[in-house]
C-alpha cells in the first residue's frame, strides 16, 4: 500500500464546503432538535463564506443535508432572485453540485428567509429557515443564561405579559413577525421572522422544518405533524395580515401574502410576495402548462 | 414575457461585485508581499481575530478585501473553518517565549529586566511628509546594546506567587484532545476559562478596546495595573506520534497580565493573542479581570462582553440590515393600519385604551 492510495486528490474544498466533523456535529444537533420540538440546541456554528446574519445558520444546515441529487430553492422575502437568495443558491450548487430551482414543488430543500411558500410542502421536502434571533424571550430577558433557565421551567409568563400589554396599549396584538409560538405543547419558539400569515403553515405540517441561527449558534426544529400554536388569549383570536382581499397587479391572483408597492400618486399596488408562485400563475394565464400545487390558504382563508 | 419583470436582480448583483473588484484591480503576488512586509501590525491583527496564523493568507485576505478589516477576518475564518484540526501543540509558558519586548508598570525593575523592544510609545508622532515629495524616509540605524538582552525571561507572576501575593491557580490536567476549543464548540455561559480566553484572543480589537476602556475608565470596580506585557515569538512544539517533541516554527504573540487589588490580595487578569497587538491584550486582560467581580457592569459582564466583541458575528449582523426586510415591515404595517382602522370604527374610545395623560392631551 502506498501513501498515494490512502489519500484523495487535493481539492480546494470538501464536498459541501464544511468538513465532515462539522457536518456530523450539525446532523447530531438536528436529530436532537427534532427529538425535542422547539428546544434550542446549541451548536458550534462555523464560519462560512457569507457574513454572519446573512443566513449562515440556514446555510450550514443546507450544506449538511446536501446530496448530489438535491434540488435546492432559496427564498428571501418570498423571492428567489433577491440579493442574498441568489448568492446562497449559487454557493450551494457550486460546492455541492445541487440542482437549482425556483419551483417550490421541484425542490427537495427549501432554504428561506422571512417566508414559507404559499404552495403546500410535502413529506419529502425539508424547509430550512434562517433565524436572526432564535430566543423568543430576548425582548423580556436579554441574558441568555437566564432565558435558558426560563425555558427549562416553561416560564413564559412574561411573554404573555408583553402580548397583553400590546393589547391594552393598542387594542390589538402588535407582534408583526416572529410571533411566539408553542411547539408540541412544551417549548415556545420564535418561528424566525416569518410574518403572522406563515405561522399557521407550520402547524401539523407534512414537512420537516429546521430553524438555524448561525450567529447565535442555536438549532431548533418543528418535526412533521407537530402542533405549533401561536400564543393567543382565549377571547382574542390569532389574526394574520389583512391580505385576503388584495389582488396581485401582475398575476391578478388574490388571497395570498402581498408586497405593497407605493405609487407616486399616493396609492399602493400589490404583488404576490411568493414570486415564483406568481410567475406560475402568469405562465398559466399565458397558456403554458404549469402545475400549481395545493396551497395552505384558499381565498385568503385557512380551513 | 410579463413575468420577467418580477425577476432580474441577479445580473445587477453580479455587476455590483465586479464593480468592487474592478476598483481593486489585479491582485498579484507582489501586492500580497507588499502588504505582508509593509503592514505587519495589520496582518497580526487580522490573524489574531481570525485565529489563523498564516501571514501570507492574511495578506491575501486584506488584498482581496481592499483593506476592509472585517471582510478580511471573515475571509480568513471561512478558510480556516474548512481545515481539519490535526494536532494540538504543547503549552507555551512565559519562560519559553522568545521575548522582544517586556515591560511592567507595577515595578520599577523586575527580575529579568524591562526590555523596551520595538515601540512607538515614546516617539513624537510626526508625519514624514517629505516622503510624498520624493525624499525617502530612512530610519536611523539601531545601535546594538553592549550586552544583548536574554532571549527568554522568567514570569513576573511566578515571582509574585512565590511571595504569596497572588494565589496560585490549581493546575488542571487535560488531555490535548480534550482541550476546549471555541471554534468547535458553542460558547455557553458561565463560560469555561479556556473559552473565555479564546474568545477574547479572537475578539475585535476595537470592540475589546471600547468595552475595556469603559471598564478601566470607571464603569467597573477594577483599577488595572500592567503587571507584565510581552511581545514575543512563541515556539510551536508538536508531539510526534512516536513521542518525541519537535518544533514546527514560531508564531508572533502578545500577552498581558494586569493586576488589581482584591479583598484578600492581588488578582490577575490575563490575555494573549496571535500577533503583536498591545492595545487588544491590555483591554482584554482588563475585561478578563473585571468579569470575575461580583455584579459587573454590562461593559464587564462576561456574556455581554464576549458576545458583543465577536468581530465576524457583530459586523455581519450589523450589515445584514442592508438586506431587504419588506415582509416583516409589511406585517408591522398591517398591524398598525388595523389599529388605526379599529379606532376610527369605534365611535367611543375603546374600553381597553388607556386615558391620555394630561400633557399628551395638551399636545
Amino acid at each position: 500500500m502506498t501513501l498515494q492510495e490512502l489519500t484523495r486528490p487535493w481539492t480546494a474544498f470538501n464536498y459541501g464546503f464544511l468538513d465532515e466533523s462539522a457536518k456530523r456535529e450539525i446532523r447530531r444537533r438536528m436529530l436532537k432538535a427534532i427529538a425535542i420540538p422547539g428546544y434550542q440546541v446549541p451548536y458550534a456554528s462555523r464560519e462560512v463564506p457569507i457574513a454572519r446574519g446573512w443566513g449562515t445558520g440556514g446555510l450550514q444546515v443546507t450544506l449538511t443535508l446536501l446530496k448530489p441529487d438535491t434540488v435546492v430553492k432559496v427564498i428571501d422575502q418570498g423571492s428567489d432572485d433577491s440579493v442574498n437568495a441568489s448568492s446562497i443558491r449559487k454557493f450551494v450548487s457550486r460546492v455541492g453540485g445541487a440542482a437549482e430551482t425556483s419551483d417550490t414543488s421541484e425542490a427537495t430543500i427549501i432554504q428561506s428567509r422571512h417566508r414559507i411558500p404559499e404552495e403546500k410542502l410535502r413529506e419529502d421536502q425539508v424547509l430550512v429557515l434562517q433565524v436572526p434571533n432564535p430566543e423568543p424571550l430576548r425582548p423580556v430577558e436579554p441574558d441568555m443564561s437566564v432565558a435558558r433557565e426560563m425555558h427549562g421551567d416553561a416560564d413564559y409568563g412574561q411573554l404573555w405579559l408583553i402580548l397583553y400589554e400590546q393589547l391594552v396599549k393598542s387594542g390589538r396584538i402588535m407582534q408583526g413577525s416572529s410571533y411566539p409560538s408553542m411547539v408540541n405543547g412544551r417549548h415556545v419558539m420564535t418561528p424566525s421572522p416569518i410574518p403572522r400569515w406563515d405561522v399557521p403553515k407550520l402547524n401539523q405540517a407534512e414537512h420537516l422544518t429546521i430553524l438555524s441561527a448561525g450567529r447565535e449558534k442555536r438549532i431548533f426544529a418543528v418535526p412533521p405533524y407537530t402542533s405549533v400554536e401561536p400564543l393567543v388569549f382565549d377571547d382574542v383570536p390569532y389574526r394574520v395580515e389583512d391580505h385576503q382581499d388584495k389582488t396581485c397587479y401582475r398575476s391578478n391572483v388574490s388571497g395570498f401574502f402581498m408586497n405593497e408597492l407605493p405609487q407616486e400618486d399616493g396609492s399602493s399596488r400589490y404583488e404576490l410576495s411568493d414570486s415564483h408562485f406568481g410567475i406560475k400563475h402568469i405562465q398559466r394565464a399565458e397558456g403554458g402548462s404549469v402545475e400549481i400545487a395545493e396551497t395552505y390558504y384558499n381565498n385568503g382563508r385557512m380551513e | 414575457m410579463a413575468y420577467v419583470a418580477t425577476r432580474g436582480g441577479e445580473r445587477a448583483i453580479e455587476q455590483a461585485e465586479r464593480l468592487f473588484r474592478d476598483d481593486l484591480g489585479v491582485i498579484d503576488r507582489a501586492r500580497v508581499d507588499a502588504l505582508r512586509n509593509g503592514l505587519p501590525y495589520l496582518i497580526d491583527r487580522v490573524m489574531g481575530e481570525a485565529s489563523l496564523y498564516e501571514p501570507d493568507l492574511a495578506a491575501l485576505a486584506l488584498a482581496q478585501a481592499g483593506g476592509d478589516l472585517y471582510e478580511a477576518v471573515l475571509l480568513l475564518r471561512a478558510y480556516r473553518t474548512t481545515q481539519p484540526r490535526l494536532a494540538v501543540a504543547e503549552p507555551v509558558t512565559q519562560p519559553d517565549l522568545f521575548t522582544m519586548r517586556r515591560i511592567s508598570a507595577a515595578f520599577k525593575d523586575i527580575p529579568g529586566g524591562q526590555i523596551l523592544g520595538p515601540t512607538l510609545d515614546y516617539s513624537h508622532r510626526l508625519l514624514q511628509v517629505g516622503v510624498l515629495s520624493g525624499r525617502d524616509y530612512r530610519p536611523d540605524a539601531v545601535e546594538p546594546a553592549a550586552v544583548p538582552a536574554p532571549a527568554t525571561q522568567p514570569s513576573l507572576a511566578a515571582w509574585q506567587k512565590a511571595q504569596a501575593l497572588i494565589p496560585d491557580h490549581p493546575v488542571e490536567a487535560v488531555a490535548p484532545d480534550d482541550i476546549p476549543d471555541v471554534t468547535r464548540e458553542p460558547l455557553l455561559f458561565p463560560a469555561s476559562r479556556a473559552h473565555k480566553l479564546q474568545s477574547l484572543a479572537r475578539a475585535d480589537t476595537g470592540g475589546a478596546l471600547a468595552l475595556g476602556y469603559a471598564t478601566m475608565r470607571g464603569y467597573g470596580s477594577v483599577h488595572p495595573t500592567v503587571n507584565e506585557l510581552r511581545l514575543a515569538e512563541a515556539p510551536v512544539r508538536l508531539r510526534h506520534p512516536r513521542g518525541t517533541i519537535f518544533s514546527a516554527g514560531r508564531v508572533r504573540v502578545s500577552q498581558t497580565e494586569v493586576i488589581s487589588k482584591a479583598t484578600t490580595g492581588l488578582e490577575l487578569g490575563f490575555s494573549a493573542t496571535f500577533g503583536w497587538n498591545e492595545v487588544k491584550v491590555i483591554a482584554a486582560a482588563t475585561l478578563d479581570l473585571a468579569s470575575n467581580q461580583p455584579n459587573p457592569h454590562p461593559a464587564s459582564n462576561e456574556e455581554f462582553v464576549l458576545y458583543h466583541t465577536e468581530p465576524v458575528e457583530s459586523s455581519g449582523f450589523c450589515i445584514h440590515f442592508k438586506l431587504p426586510h419588506y415582509v416583516t415591515f409589511q406585517s408591522s404595517l398591517d398591524a398598525l393600519r388595523r389599529v388605526k382602522a379599529d379606532r376610527k370604527a369605534t365611535t367611543t374610545a375603546p374600553k381597553m385604551e388607556r386615558q391620555p395623560k394630561k400633557e399628551e392631551a395638551v399636545l
